[in-house]
């Protein structure tokens, strides 16, 4: 029996990662014309999405504020509320670093339909009067794409594609804003705001979703999705599925309807918004919308859907992924340096059948809201939710194990 | 105006100074990391502590 706990970590991912098969349920926006050509090129995205409309700093916020567009990142934060929060000298920066394992919705957009990505930032460009855009990515593929991309078209002279370095942490909007200006690529000690000094930093779907709606108005942006919660979003369906992709979904989905359509084995759990987000009973009555995720006590974080099936032990996974959290400590702040480590250990404990609840629940306790970023909260949030979640399996290990192998239906990079 | 206590926790290393001039009201977690209570008043000890901290990570933070 292969026992992946005990494994290095399986799969590095390449250097530069094959294109994602990518689907939607209901018609498809951001994944427009995908399903037909492998990467929109200038001309293919001119007759698949139209052109660009022209726009100015009011109507902008007035078509945001009736989409309520919320950042596709992971941290969630309303598009238009960031841009009337900005000081000072402007600048546009896309985040395009997806340094989520399980995601690969980024990606897709950036190397296949690069040119959405760069309608979008240019109208934020030129509504708050940036003079630059700067697009960071890890993946080369997606720095290839991009800078073909702008080489292509006679608007773009001021956009720059800039490869950061990879890791967990490093794509957090802090750390990259560092790490472009020359510095670790690390999050700053002291809290600071990215709107104080005048920067719109965005993830990559959700600039491309400013393309869209600016084309389709709000009216039509509205036609798919909740009253609340207008438009589609992007999720990359992983684990147990006969079909993983980049999924596009009208917000308010129901959970069952994207599992079936992924080809999902009966699941055991699933997880939802990758490895800051939490895991979940298999649904019934579960919606992919903001408000459906939180009543059920999660968020689309960076909008990933991990499915495991009834053979893999589960409890194993959660102690893969929780060393994997640990690793991933830019070791800055102490709390966090030590605390994830020891909270892995605990889980590894649990899976072996030893009493480690206590030391658990005290180690999150110990980590929770203690660092300059937001990976230890979300590495504890993540884990206890598992061990929440996996209550059964905890004691089911407690007499002698689940009988399941470690199948890795969560990955987790080196 | 409100003046709360904060740890910049990349320069923190838990010397444990602030614990030691401020007993109960600041202990330390089982690594020798400050755990601050909630709700403490601002006064010349505490601007003692921030200034003792050879780490130069404890601040008054506006909220």
């Amino acid at each position: 029996m292969t026992d992946l706990l005990h494994r290095q970590a399986t799969s590095a991912l390449p250097t530069s990662t094959p294109p994602t098969p990518s689907w939607a349920i209901g018609t498809p926006r951001l994944l427009a014309g995908l399903d037909s050509a492998g990467v929109l090129d200038a001309r293919t995205h001119l007759a698949v999405h139209g052109p660009l409309p022209a726009t100015d700093l009011g109507h902008l916020l007035g078509l945001l504020d009736a989409a309520h567009i919320a950042g596709r990142g992971g941290a969630g934060f309303d598009l238009a509320h960031k841009i009337r929060a900005l000081r000072g000298a402007r600048e546009v920066i896309v985040n395009g670093c997806e340094s989520e394992p399980g995601s690969h919705k980024d990606r897709t957009l950036l190397t296949r339909s690069p040119h959405l990505v760069l309608d979008g930032a240019l109208v934020l460009a030129s509504a708050i009067g940036a003079r630059t855009v700067t697009v960071a990515v890890h993946d080369p593929g997606a720095a290839q794409a991009l800078r073909g991309a702008v080489a292509a078209r006679p608007d773009s002279r001021h956009v720059r594609v800039r490869m950061v370095p990879g890791g967990f942490v490093s794509g957090e909007a802090r750390a990259l804003i560092r790490a472009l200006a020359g510095g670790p690529a690390r999050p700053p000690g002291r809290q600071t705001h990215s709107t104080d000094k005048g920067i719109l930093l965005s993830n990559a779907e959700s600039v491309a979703q400013v393309a869209i709606l600016l084309r389709l108005g709000s009216h039509r942006y509205g036609s798919s999705g909740t009253a609340a919660e207008p438009g589609t979003t992007l999720l990359t369906v992983g684990g147990a599925v006969t079909r993983p992709g980049v999924v596009e979904i009208p917000l308010g989905t129901p959970l069952e309807i994207v599992l079936y359509a992924a080809g999902s084995a009966p699941p055991q759990a699933v997880v939802i918004g990758g490895y800051h987000g939490s895991w979940h009973a298999p649904p019934p009555g579960l919606l992919l919308s903001r408000a459906g995720l939180a009543a059920a006590g999660g968020s689309f974080g960076a909008g990933v859907l991990l499915v495991l099936d009834q053979n893999t032990c589960a409890l194993g996974e959660l102690a893969r992924v929780a060393r994997w959290l640990a690793a991933q400590s830019t070791k800055q702040c102490g709390p966090c340096r030590f605390g994830l480590p020891a909270l892995a250990q605990d889980v590894v404990a649990l899976y072996r059948g030893a009493p480690a609840e206590e030391a658990a629940h005290r180690h999150s306790r110990a980590v929770l809201g203690r660092g300059a970023c937001h990976h230890p909260d979300g590495a504890v949030r993540f884990v206890t939710s598992g061990l929440r979640l996996l209550r059964d399996e905890v004691q089911s290990h407690r007499h002698g194990g689940c009988g399941r192998p470690i199948l890795g239906q969560l990955p987790v990079t080196s | 105006m409100t003046r709360v206590l904060d740890v910049d926790w990349t320069r923190c290393e838990g010397h444990g100074l602030c614990a030691a001039l401020l007993p109960g009201r600041i202990t330390r977690d089982e690594w020798g990391f400050p755990i601050i209570a909630d709700g403490i008043e601002t006064g010349p000890d505490v601007r003692r502590a921030v200034n003792a901290c050879p780490a130069l990570a404890l601040h008054l933070t506006r909220t």
